[in-house]
């Protein structure tokens, strides 16, 4: 079946990533109609597959002066606007007996000059601030580095827009890009739910989709020459380190472990790959031998900490528009108006940058666009916090003491997640606070707040939400127990036995290339469990 | 301490082998380091539920279809049927009540309402002739309030193909007020010992009569009698409609149950059960295994004639796996497996997974390999062993029945 709508936006953003809903937001703070859509959920792309660090800027200020003095700008605003996503942990430059020292007067220099305070710090005091650290460390540079949970933010930024009026569209995939003549008008889109196609139609088009920006432009008939990189990621069941650490020395393989909530992270590697193999992510056994080799170098204890899974992104990366072989890739932000470029009226790309820079990117494309529109007014988003950030706000925050969840762990773990908007996760009878995932001290409560509230269409997209299953149960009976909840939200039952084979399958994925250990015992024990007792499979359903 | 024989591990496997040792008058230890599999358990013990992607209807006659690798096999087809008598008769005179024939499978109902093929279920659960028909027109499915471990409405979906009506009712029992406080308590186990009170029984009898006026049967999670074993009958008998009763997330309650009935009958038999201890090493000589040492005994030493390995597969630590190899953990027995990872997995889960068919090498006679030489008193059963996926092919407690059985037998030729 095909649907027209008839409504014309005065803005349609696609991509559900950091880009995209900072820009649904920062365009509906300035009061445009806009039509935010995502062909899956929110951060499956670049922005829910990297290391989650605030980058203090300090790893770019020897290669690539601009975006250091970027990114400490944007760390300095997102402390702000941002709070419950963001972990003020610092981080250390740690030289090895193998690196040089002589870089780290550099890297201090070149910080300085970038704006970007540091402090060197002695040896042996480094290690008593940040005791898991190599002991066998030369020299130590303090940094403003933290860490910041992507999902969050931009579940926060998404239902800012929200709140400003946007509309917004999980699951549904543009599969073309209407024209009228040289200027676009509009999206056809592909509803995965429905399984139907329809059309949408606005006065612009801004193309947030990240790598998959390349194939956006092509519906549209113009040409992004993009270069994927893809890099690897170990996430560890616990929290080894407290601050972040990385290699002082030129950026490298596996030399960043970024704490994040009860976990750190690994990362990354870099290799170029074939656009066609951006949809395929795959995290290879050199991948995961090359990342615990390097790690544990910053961390000797990485060697005996259990890995609870791998997964691998994309970073957007743009080649210059005269150098088709892309020698000259930029790390910065790419702002492209196919006006100017390609003499197509009506189409933005904004792509590039980093997770980071995802405000300014969103206000530099906003300012475009409103530009376009002819409309006269001032970005906000560096001064207006987002919703759940704002600790300052008692009356919020004694409402939620008092309505949410009244048990311990959920109310504090909820809270974490969901910033002063926890408030919102309804106290219904005593059940709602039964727990669903033990080891992340999820309730019932927040499980139907997200199912209600948070386009929440499947178990991965909870995961997402809620962090059931991400913790050292790995899912295994918490999905289970929420695959019941969301059966009660879903037509169909069967579907939802569907979803719990796919959600499986999915975190499958993530600890097949790290599957030894624990990890091997659990899932042969959750195959037993889920395929034996159960007598789920994917096809039977 | 000196015992006739020693066994490594207390579930299935070790208990079945310590049983049958102990009834013929030997004096048997077993030294278990943790829950085993039985907890888990759906109820059904396995035999051969499916070969080559095919259903099996006689497991009997579809083991000639398995590879001559395959630990039933290696038993030796002429005996297994004699050796399924055995084991039920062995695990009835334990106190088991079981229903199933090795010659022909039963089904039972999983709780996404599949029917499975399996060889003996335990008599709190139904079997079923037939996988195409189910016996009754309209099903109350009866939940606890606040229960989130009994899924409703995928029991009713499964239903739905057998052109069954099934309504979902929720009852409230005012004995589990108190474990609905803590928010991770409201458990199967937790329910279950509520129900280990007679006059709970009584009352929610009383309530699932009410709520089932007008339905043909009563399904139910399988939540009732842990240390009561005759709960689940009471009930049975005191609700007026049939009851089917079906698995809850685990632990499972009819499984913690088999196990405490195969333990105890172990140690009437004057068996020596030592749990929450781990065998960590062995000393050797000539071939032999001479005695082994265990983390809560110190410098104690276990000396035994003959030592049987019922360790499990990896969830139960029997088989360990690191980044770059395999491994025996208590005496570094050769392996029958790849030590190259990649080759462990295929990356799809519901895929049959290479390394389910892990586990000890063995020699002819079930006696491990060291080196590649068989220590001459030192015997394998269960699911440490490789040769099988069990999973895929539905064979759990079959090979773990059977191979113990077998290694008692050569143990007391
Ligand atoms: C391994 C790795 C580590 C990184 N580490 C960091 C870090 O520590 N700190 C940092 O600041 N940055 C980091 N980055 C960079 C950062 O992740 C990205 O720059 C940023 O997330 C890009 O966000 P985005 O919204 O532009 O793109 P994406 O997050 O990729 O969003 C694009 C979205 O578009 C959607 N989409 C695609 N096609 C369609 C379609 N046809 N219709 C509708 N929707 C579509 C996708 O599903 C996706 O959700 C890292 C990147 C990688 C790969
Ligand atoms: C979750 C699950 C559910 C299953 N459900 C079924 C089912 O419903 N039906 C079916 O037919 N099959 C089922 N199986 C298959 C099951 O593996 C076999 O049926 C059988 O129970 C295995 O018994 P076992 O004694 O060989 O091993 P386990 O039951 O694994 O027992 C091994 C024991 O050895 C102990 N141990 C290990 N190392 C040491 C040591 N160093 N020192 C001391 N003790 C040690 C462990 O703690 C454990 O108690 C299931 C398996 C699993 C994992």
């Amino acid at each position: 079946m095909n649907k027209n709508r008839s409504k014309e936006y005065d803005v349609i953003i696609i991509g559900g990533g950091a880009t995209g809903a900072g820009t649904a937001r920062d365009c509906a703070m300035r009061g445009l109609s806009v039509l935010l859509v995502e062909r899956h959920d929110f951060a499956t792309g670049a922005t829910g597959r990297n290391h989650g660090l605030l980058h203090s800027g300090a790893r770019y200020a020897v290669t690539d002066h601009e975006s250091a003095a970027e990114c400490i700008e944007e760390n300095m605003i997102l402390r702000k606007i941002a709070n419950h996503c963001i972990e003020e942990n610092n981080g250390l430059f740690l030289t090895l007996p193998e690196d040089d020292i002589a870089f780290q007067s550099q890297f201090v220099d070149a910080c300085s000059s970038a704006g970007i305070s540091t402090e060197i710090i002695d040896p042996k005091l480094a290690l008593r601030m940040e005791p898991s650290a190599n002991p066998d460390i030369i020299g130590a540079v303090k940094v403003p580095d933290g860490s910041v949970d992507p999902f969050r933010l931009t579940m926060s930024n998404a239902l800012d827009a929200k709140l400003h009026g946007a509309e917004i569209l999980t699951q549904h995939e543009v599969i073309d890009i209407l024209k009228d003549q040289d200027r676009v008008n509009g999206v056809e889109l592909f509803d995965h739910a429905k399984k139907e196609k329809v059309k949408y139609y606005g006065k612009i088009v801004c193309n947030a989709a990240g790598i998959w920006g390349h194939n956006i432009a092509k519906f549209a008939g113009v040409n992004i020459n993009m270069f994927p990189a893809k890099g690897s990621l170990l996430i560890f069941g616990h929290r080894v380190n407290k601050m972040v650490l990385n290699r002082c020395r030129k950026p490298a393989n596996a030399d960043i472990l970024v704490p994040g909530d009860t976990i750190c992270l690994i990362g990354t590697t870099s290799e170029r790959i074939p656009i066609e193999e951006i949809d395929n992510m795959y995290v290879s056994k050199d991948d995961v031998d090359v990342l615990i080799r390097e790690g544990v170098k910053l961390s000797p204890s990485l060697a005996t900490t259990r890995i609870l899974r791998a997964y691998a992104g994309v970073r957007p990366l743009v080649a210059a528009d005269n150098d088709p072989s892309g020698r000259s890739i930029s790390r910065g932000i790419v702002l492209m108006d196919h006006k100017e470029r390609d003499g197509l009226e009506g189409f933005i790309t904004i792509t590039g940058g980093k997770l980071m820079t995802y405000r300014l990117m969103a206000e530099e494309a906003t300012d475009l666009i409103c530009k376009k529109l002819d409309v006269d007014k001032k970005c906000e988003t560096a001064n207006i916090p987002l919703p759940g950030s704002d600790k300052s706000d008692e009356t919020l925050n004694n409402v939620s003491q008092k309505v949410y969840s009244v048990n311990g762990i959920t109310q504090k773990s909820a809270k974490d997640r969901h910033g002063s908007l926890a408030h919102k996760i309804a106290k219904g009878d005593e059940n709602e606070d039964s727990m669903v995932c033990e080891c992340e001290g999820v309730s019932i409560g927040e499980v139907k707040y997200a199912i209600n509230e948070l386009h929440v269409n499947n178990l991965i997209d909870l995961r997402r939400r809620t962090r059931v299953g991400m913790g050292t149960c790995q899912g295994e009976l918490c999905a289970c127990r929420a695959a019941g909840l969301l059966c009660e939200s879903m037509e169909e039952a069967g579907k939802a036995k569907d979803d719990l084979a796919n959600f499986l399958q999915e975190r499958w994925k993530g600890m097949s290339p790290i599957a030894w250990g624990e990890t091997i015992n659990e899932i042969q024990f959750t195959s037993w469990i889920y395929e034996g007792i159960y007598g789920l499979k994917p096809d039977n359903n | 301490m000196k015992f006739d024989n020693i066994i490594i591990g207390g579930g299935l496997s070790g208990l079945t082998c310590g049983i049958k040792l102990a009834e013929q008058g030997k004096k048997c230890a077993i030294v278990s380091s943790g829950q085993s599999a039985i907890h888990f358990f759906s109820g059904s013990f396995d035999l051969l539920s499916k070969v080559n992607e095919e259903e099996v209807t006689n497991p009997l006659e579809s083991m000639k279809a398995l590879p001559d690798t395959h630990p039933y096999k290696r038993v030796g087809l002429d005996k297994i049927e004699r050796l399924t008598n055995d084991a039920l008769h062995l695990l009835v005179r334990s106190g088991l009540n079981l229903t199933g024939q090795a010659d022909r499978n039963h089904f039972t109902l999983t709780p996404m309402g599949v029917m499975k093929p399996t060889w003996l279920t335990l008599s709190d659960f139904t079997s079923f002739d037939n996988k195409d028909s189910f016996p009754w027109k309209k099903a109350v499915i009866l939940n606890f309030s606040g229960f989130l471990d009994f899924h409703t409405l995928f029991i009713k979906d499964g239903l739905k193909k057998f052109d069954v009506q099934a309504q979902i009712k929720n009852v409230s029992m005012k004995q589990f007020e108190a474990i609905r406080k803590n928010p991770s308590e409201m458990r199967s186990t937790n329910i279950a010992k509520e129900f280990d009170k007679e006059n709970a029984i009584d009352e929610f009898a009383q309530k699932a009569n009410v709520l089932s006026d007008g339905f043909d049967v009563v399904i139910l999670p399988a939540v009732f009698g842990l240390f009561n074993k005759t709960i689940a009958d009471k009930l049975k008998e005191k609700i007026e409609k049939p009851v089917l009763l079906l698995p809850a997330i685990p632990p499972s309650v009819p499984g913690i149950r088999t196990q405490i009935t195969l333990r105890e009958r172990f140690q009437e038999l004057g068996g020596t059960y030592l749990l929450g201890d781990n065998v960590e090493e062995g000393v050797f000589e000539n071939g032999r295994l001479l005695e082994i040492r265990t983390n809560n005994h110190g410098d104690i030493k276990f000396e035994a004639d003959q030592f049987i390995l019922a360790s499990g597969s990896f969830y139960s630590k029997g088989i360990v796996a690191t980044h770059d190899k395999l491994y025996e953990p208590i005496f570094g027995l050769d392996i029958e497996g790849d030590s190259d990872r990649e080759k462990w997995f295929d990356e799809k889960i519901f895929n049959d997974q290479a390394f389910m068919r892990y586990g000890v090498k063995t020699d002819q006679n079930f006696r491990a390999m060291m080196n590649g030489e068989p220590v001459e008193n030192l015997y394998v059963a269960g699911s440490v062993l490789g040769g099988a996926n069990p999973l895929k092919e539905g064979s759990g407690a079959g090979i773990s029945l059977l191979t113990s059985l077998h290694a008692a037998e050569q143990i007391l030729k």
